[in-house]
């Protein structure tokens, strides 16, 4: 008896413990493989809903499509990148924040993309800062975010207001010396106002008014009756997205592009195809342009593969996720780390080779505050390409970073990197 | 500056017509089925998107006169499958439902449409202004202001003279009352709420006129409809209308001096009513 019993609780134990690992294998089966094989995680914390959902929506497409491209070249080191994303919602702020810290302490991603609205971009770069995680801001466009409130986790693709102003300053003037400036009242109008502000002074021009309107307004008719009361030679429009849409509308309809050139800094394809054909007019630029000379290299692949992915063009916000994904995966390949300090640091200086960068020059990452020195597209908006119903901007000149970066001296930028 | 501020009174009475389309409808419903439609903006939203479906084929005028009717249409489905379960409950209840359509509309309109605006064109001779010194007066806010009042008048002949019309306004008062005296109640709502989405359909396709058509272009304009029920008062039309016309002359009075202030005027005036005189302006002492 006992020796059967002996046999019996040997083979029972030996079968409990073969049920129990084969149990962990279904239940945890990380143990069974090895570390290299985890996918690495991206954060994104973009908006998916509110005023922004297009723009953010847009970015979070040349994210995918990088992160595609990427895998099938290797990932990370080796590994594959899985893209973790969140709605930052367009406005607010708290969410925003919430949404990062879960990403990097729940969700443990290594890395974080966002945000389209600039308050939130500079909200979250806050957190990545405290919580040490690289952090690249695509499409947040106010100053501050590579200037006083400038983070070592933190890079930025997009333009400044100062950037954008000096671009723009001698095109501007060149229509007219007399600018009236219309912008949304929070940190991006503020920003680009003031960027083109200095500008215009230094070309030449005078700003004789300049007008803040509360974001999210849907009646333009007391800023416009200002606006042209005041008899400028060029009326600057600083709005985006729905904001750019229903006051260009209401401008063209109050015949305002008739009696007053109508002009901008950044404008977006989103925000011409918004528009009726009639509304298509004024002198903008772009960040970045689908429909460049095929002899830019890069750009035809970027636009064939968005293409099929979506079946519209690519935007510029396309092309600001794409770059954002896309400078993590070299940083870290090239730094053969995914650890903070290093990362950031191969970003620093890093050049966008030209099938990411797609544009003429070589874009590159400034060390002193971590923006992206590009090339912008200056042009004028049309009704309808003649080969293309998307084609509704015309490149009239592209301008090099080198010409128009305002001095690293003026961002005030000071990266406290841990010791 | 007398000009200017003429200029935005006036202005500000043909965008305070619009408000008080939207907030007429919205106060038919609360005030037959204590009903507060949040989704609104949503049905205000899908008006908008009918008619720009439908122009290709029946033209701008085509989807002006079918968006609406279409619109009211689903708005008698919604009421008829989903709000009419919830009427012996508490009013919480219906909010959380149509908050929750607010953004289902939100995502179904995302999914049909696109998140991007889409371009939606008036004809080209209402869309410019009438006279070069009263260039913000287009032919296409003349005429926004002259479909309003039509609607408007309308809705006051249906409720004043149509069977329909004065049980909705009896029911208004006592809804008991009405139902003992044999009228099919379910069947009075279901229409009321039918003629409010109307209204919010009409209002849909005048603001694509002027706005770029986006999914969140009801919610941009939801919030003023509230406000100009409460200032008018609940549970009077009349009401709702002056309310209407006198947030959109506030607004456009302060955005001549204080324009960053010109959104935030009409939450400062709802407060003011609150505070002074809580029925509104033109509603009745002791109604809930």
């Amino acid at each position: 008896m006992a020796g059967l019993q002996g046999n019996g609780i040997q083979r029972r134990t030996v079968l409990k413990a073969g049920v129990a690992v084969g149990a962990l294998q279904i239940a945890a089966p990380y143990i069974v493989k090895a570390q290299g094989e985890q996918s690495l995680k991206i954060g994104v914390d973009n908006p998916l809903t509110g005023i922004y959902t297009a723009l953010g929506t847009n970015e979070n497409t040349g994210m995918q499509l990088a992160a595609e491209q990427a895998n099938a070249k290797g990932g990370i080191l080796g590994r594959k990148i899985e893209l973790v994303i969140e709605d930052s919602t367009s406005d607010k702020a708290d969410v925003a924040v919430q949404k990062a810290r879960k990403l990097i302490q729940s969700d443990k991603v290594d890395f974080l993309i966002g945000n389209v609205n600039s308050s939130m971009a500079i909200a979250i770069s806050q957190v990545a800062g405290e919580l040490k995680t690289p952090h690249i801001v695509p499409g947040g466009h106010a100053d501050v975010i590579t200037g006083t409130s400038c983070q070592w986790t933190s890079f930025r693709v997009c333009n400044t207001g100062a950037m954008q102003g000096n671009a723009m300053a001698k095109p501007l003037v060149g229509i007219g010396k007399k600018i009236y400036i219309i912008a949304q009242d929070y940190a991006f109008g503020h920003s680009l106002a003031d960027g083109l502000t200095k500008g215009a002074q230094a070309a030449g021009g005078t700003i004789i008014g300049t007008d803040f309107f509360p974001l999210g307004t849907t009646d333009y008719s007391a800023t416009l009756i200002k606006a042209r009361g005041a008899n400028p030679d060029v009326l600057v429009d600083l709005a985006a997205g729905d904001d750019g849409i229903n006051s260009l509308k209401q401008a063209v309809q109050f015949g305002i592009d008739k009696q007053v050139h109508l002009a901008g800094m950044q404008q977006e394809l989103e925000v011409l195809e918004g528009l009726p054909p009639e509304a298509r007019v004024g002198t903008w630029l772009f960040e970045w342009y689908w429909n460049q000379p095929s002899s830019v290299p890069g750009v035809a692949d970027f636009v064939a593969a968005i293409r099929k992915k979506t079946n519209k063009v690519p935007t510029a916000r396309t092309w600001f996720g794409y770059a954002a994904l896309w400078s993590f995966v070299l940083a870290a390949n090239n730094a053969k780390s995914i650890e903070g300090v290093k990362v950031c640091h191969a970003l620093e200086g890093l050049k966008l080779p030209p099938e990411v960068a797609c544009q003429p020059g070589e874009p590159f990452y400034r060390a002193e505050d971590h923006q992206l020195v590009p090339a912008v597209f200056v042009g004028h908006a049309q009704a309808k390409g003649a080969s293309d119903p998307e084609d509704l901007f015309v490149v009239d000149q592209v301008e090099q970073g080198s010409t128009f970066m305002p001095p690293t001296s003026q961002t005030n930028c000071k990266l406290n990197y841990p010791t | 500056m007398t000009q200017v501020v003429l200029f935005n009174v006036l202005n500000g009475l043909i965008v305070g017509a619009f408000y008080a389309l939207m907030a007429l409808g919205l106060s038919l419903i609360l005030n037959l089925s204590g009903v507060i439609n949040f989704a609104h903006g949503g049905f205000l939203a899908l008006g908008a998107y009918l008619a720009y479906s439908m122009a290709p084929y029946l033209g701008f005028w085509g989807g002006l006169v079918i968006a609406p009717f279409l619109t009211a249409f689903l708005g008698i489905l919604v009421e008829r499958v989903l709000i009419r379960r919830l009427y012996g409950r508490d009013p919480l209840y219906s909010l959380l439902l149509t908050f929750g359509f607010a953004l289902i509309f939100q995502d179904v309109f995302k999914y049909v449409w696109g998140a991007s605006s889409v371009p939606y064109q008036i004809p080209g001779w209402l869309g410019s202004p009438l006279s070069t010194s009263l260039f913000f007066l287009t032919g296409y806010r003349v005429f926004m202001v002259l479909i309003v009042a039509l609607a408007v008048g309308a809705l006051f002949l249906i409720l004043g003279y149509t069977r329909l019309g004065i049980r909705i306004r009896a029911g208004t008062l006592d809804l008991d009352t009405v139902s003992v005296l044999g009228v099919n109640v379910r069947v009075l709502r279901n229409l009321n709420f039918g003629l409010g989405i109307y209204l919010a359909g009409l209002a849909g396709v005048l603001a694509a006129g002027l706005l770029g058509l986006s999914p969140t272009i009801g919610d941009q304009l939801i919030m003023p409809s509230f406000v100009a029920i409460i200032v008018g008062g609940l549970g009077s039309l009349p009401g709702t209308l002056a309310g209407g016309l006198l947030i959109g002359v506030a607004a456009g009075l302060t955005a001549v001096y204080f324009p960053t202030a010109q959104e935030a005027v009409i939450y400062v005036m709802m407060a003011l009513v609150l505070l002074v005189r809580p029925h509104g302006l033109f509603g009745d002492a002791g109604r809930h």
